[in-house]
């Protein structure tokens, strides 16, 4: 496990964790440029906090709340400027992988779509659940008791279900 | 579809950013420093139209105070009626600023490693403060009808003193007091008090954040 207070120790936690800070940026953000704005102020607050970094507690769980403050406040702040983009006119971060248009990729076009038509809070839920985090720590992270994550997760997928049958 | 089809969508979405070397090509990706500098230069020189307006607010507030003083100065407890009432406005104007300064302070050094409810609460908590600098000016406003008195003119009213500037003052008090009590973000929605809050960036500001806080409470609670 490296270190968050050293700068070294720190971008290598980074690296090793790009994968979260970019899936939350692109549930928050449609637009690019906001999209590289978040992920800029995500890793300065994760620096600015990692002074206040219990090693005691999870990364992940500390990053998750980090990422997820940063991204939600972001969203909240810019969410009268942006204009509702279509998600394919931006399509996030995977304009290069496939020239062909897989299944996959349209499901999960209709994922992200989805989660972009839920509220912050529940965005922030359902990413947590996708990223396999269990209720507990989804109840940590968030600050809700297991249960309501439990009935709640449950309310989304139906809905997120509902949407994705309409639309094929 | 099944739970188990959306996190294999999700994991799919995982694999594609690690197949497509975006995790690598990042433009953002890990220069320190340089993030350190941008965040510096954005709080620095990037003004919208809620931080104008609340320099704005701040810089009037101190040329209020500052005038204020100068009245009280001028003055030197020639007429007490009008030192302590102007003193006590110039207080409460001075009070209202440091509240409102304090409360841009914290939003600026806030800690996003708390729980999501709890951090998102506090920050729209403090979003929504200019509520209490509102409230706590209004506290002033009974020496509005107080600075221009002075013993002579109260002796030469005699009783008519005490049948109209008197109750007249106290029920400008009593008003204030009531206001304070009142304009608070439980009351936000109701019309009459919006009538006694500021218009402006800075209002909406704080009818979206009660809003927000408003849904984090129902996010808190069970589902049944």
């Amino acid at each position: 496990m490296h270190s968050i207070q050293n700068e070294a120790g720190f971008v290598q936690l980074i690296n090793d964790n790009k994968g979260i800070i970019i899936k939350i940026c692109n549930a928050y953000c449609q637009n690019k440029n906001d999209r590289e704005d978040l992920a800029q102020e995500m890793i300065y607050q994760l620096w600015r906090s990692g002074k206040q970094y219990n090693p005691e507690q999870r990364f992940s769980t500390w990053m998750y709340r980090v990422a997820l403050n940063v991204a939600i406040s972001f969203y909240r702040k810019r969410k009268k400027d942006i204009d509702v983009i279509a998600l394919d006119e931006n399509k996030p971060e995977l304009e290069n992988v496939a020239d062909s248009v897989t299944d996959t990729e349209e499901n999960l076009t209709r994922l992200q779509t989805c989660i972009h038509e839920l509220k912050e809070l529940e965005r922030a839920i359902m990413i947590l659940y996708l990223e396999s985090n269990s209720y507990r720590e989804i109840a940590e992270i968030t600050g809700i008791s297991e249960t309501n994550v439990a009935t709640r997760i449950s309310r989304i997928k139906e809905k997120i279900k509902e949407k994705i049958s309409d639309k094929t | 579809m099944e739970d188990l089809e959306l996190k294999n969508i999700w994991l799919a979405y995982g694999k594609q950013l690690a197949d497509a070397e975006i995790l690598n090509r990042q433009s953002w990706a890990l220069n320190l420093r340089c993030f350190e500098s941008i965040q510096q230069q954005k709080a620095a020189t990037k003004l919208d139209s809620l931080s104008k307006f609340k320099t704005g607010a701040v810089i009037l507030g101190a040329v209020w105070v500052l005038f204020l003083l100068f009245l009280v100065w001028g003055n030197q407890f020639e007429n007490p009626f009008f030192s302590v009432s102007v003193g006590f406005i110039a207080l409460f104007s001075v009070y209202a600023i440091v509240v409102y300064i304090q409360h841009i302070l914290l939003i600026r050094n806030i800690r996003y490693d708390g729980n999501i409810i709890d951090t998102q609460k506090e920050l729209s908590r403090l979003q929504s403060s200019t509520i209490n600098s509102t409230r706590i000016l209004w506290l002033q406003m009974p020496f509005y009808s107080t600075f221009f008195w002075h013993s002579k003119w109260i002796l030469s009213m005699g009783l008519k003193f005490w049948l109209i500037p008197f109750p007249v003052s106290l029920l400008f008090t009593l008003f204030a007091i009531y206001l304070y009590k009142n304009i608070t973000l439980k009351n936000i929605n109701k019309p009459w008090i919006r009538a006694f809050m500021m218009s402006g960036p800075e209002y909406k500001n704080v009818i979206e954040s009660a809003a927000f806080l408003q849904e984090i409470e129902e996010f808190r609670k069970d589902l049944v």
